[in-house]
């Protein structure tokens, strides 16, 4: 059956997220990914209330990335996590994003090994082990935790062919950065390929895809609130993607520029509703619906309705939780 | 202000439509620093209880709507007719 996560970015106060986790928890989603961003409130402090406020839902961060954080300190926030929510948490880790890590001078040096070799540390010593490791990127001379830990499902985030194929060959989980079904496919396709290479069955892993989610009755409000996101998302497109979805490069240019220049109103002005469709799941209920039954053709196996959300939050997860995710848990 | 003591003046069938004005202007609000850290508590500690329809609740939805916005939480009283609360808040509201 279909699982449905949520996202939240922790830009608001806590007890705002909490409010909506707790929403979202009533509202029947199975996953909460909290994003991990330098400049809103910390993912795992965000995380640790949400494992308090909720019993059911399962949670962890949506992605983080090893470069900021230190592998080790990663596998222990994840594993201090497992034991205020036992059973409940998973862990997102992907490349992070190289504009972003930059204003904090960090180098993404070989994100594809980074993360693999990351992971291979989280394992070890969630599994108890004294952990030696000597990578490209990351060593470690004997980690090893003094509290009792144990394995937690790691969930891939990719978006090109070669993390994707990653992921299938060593996640529980791929959170695919996608919300087009062509390109949606097309990734589901580079997991599976990481799955056969490995010689692992399709329902080793889960297959999520994690969109820029828009709902509301009013298709215009829905619309709008898309706007930004998606401004953000063609500034960072390659051409090709671009191209792919008949978007004219140069257009993604100028929001580019915009957005450098923080002109929002230029950069927000810019972007076409052919945008909009390629890089975001947006409309009313009805119309959601309909995106998401055309991605589950891809076959993923957990649909991730992330930032914004809707208009306004509130009313975005209670037609979420009472009129599209009703359509597919039958 | 004893917000137990106006939450208590309310009505039952007054309540759901006051609780949900109440959530949608504390999420709405830019006044998050506003917010006591005990009032925050009790806030999701209803929540998960689903008793923000409740009249401890609304004693915690009004508190936290006068705190956070004051002028918009008057309004939101005046909107639904509940002028002896919204009369009893301003009594009550540095002048």
């Amino acid at each position: 059956m279909l699982k449905f996560g949520i996202e939240f970015v922790p830009r608001e106060a806590y007890w705002k997220i909490m409010h909506y986790v707790i929403q979202a928890e009533k509202g029947g989603f199975n996953n909460l990914w909290i994003t991990d961003h330098f400049n809103n409130r910390n993912v795992y402090a965000t995380l640790a209330a949400a494992s308090i406020y909720t019993e059911r839902i399962t949670l962890g961060p949506g992605v983080t990335n090893p470069f900021m954080v230190n592998p080790v300190l990663t596998a222990q926030a994840v594993a201090t996590l497992d034991e205020m929510a036992p059973g409940r948490v998973v862990l997102g880790i992907g490349a992070g994003d190289r504009t972003t890590l930059e204003t904090v001078g960090v180098a993404m040096e070989k994100p594809l090994t980074a993360v693999q070799e990351s992971i291979a540390i989280v394992r070890g010593m969630l599994n108890g082990e004294s952990v030696s490791f000597q990578g490209q990127v990351f060593k470690t001379a004997g980690a090893k935790f003094l509290f009792k830990t144990r394995r937690i499902p790691v969930y891939v985030g990719a978006q090109g062919p070669k993390m994707l194929a990653l992921a299938g060959r060593i996640g529980e989980g791929v959170l695919i950065n996608a919300c087009n079904p062509k390109d949606v496919e097309l990734a589901v396709q580079s997991v599976k390929q990481g799955i056969n290479e490995a010689g692992r069955r399709q329902e080793d892993v889960d297959i999520a895809v994690y969109t820029a989610f828009s709902v509301h009755q009013d298709i215009k409000k829905a619309t709008k609130a898309a706007v930004p996101p998606v401004s953000f998302i063609v500034a960072g497109c390659p051409p090709e993607l671009l191209q792919r979805h008949g978007i004219d490069v140069s257009k993604a240019g100028e929001i580019r520029e915009a957005l450098k220049a923080n002109d929002w109103g230029r950069a927000f002005g810019a972007v076409t509703p052919e945008m909009i469709s390629a890089f975001s799941v947006c409309g009313t209920p009805a119309m959601c619906i309909e995106r998401v039954a055309e991605l589950l053709k891809s076959g993923i196996t957990q649909f991730v309705a992330g930032s914004p959300l809707g208009a306004n939050v509130r009313e975005a997860i209670r037609l979420l939780s009472h009129e599209i995710l009703p359509s597919f848990k039958t | 202000m004893d917000y137990d003591a106006l939450a208590a003046l309310l009505d039952e069938s007054q309540c759901q439509s006051l609780s949900d004005k109440l959530v949608d202007l504390i999420l709405t609000t830019k006044n998050d620093e506003k917010m006591p850290s005990a009032l925050a508590r009790r806030f999701l500690h209803l929540w998960q209880q689903n008793r923000l329809v409740t009249k401890p609740g609304l004693a915690v939805l009004l508190e936290a709507g006068v705190r956070l916005e004051p002028e918009k939480t008057l309004t939101t009283l005046s909107e639904l007719n509940l002028g002896i609360l919204e009369s009893k808040i301003k009594e009550d509201l540095p002048k």
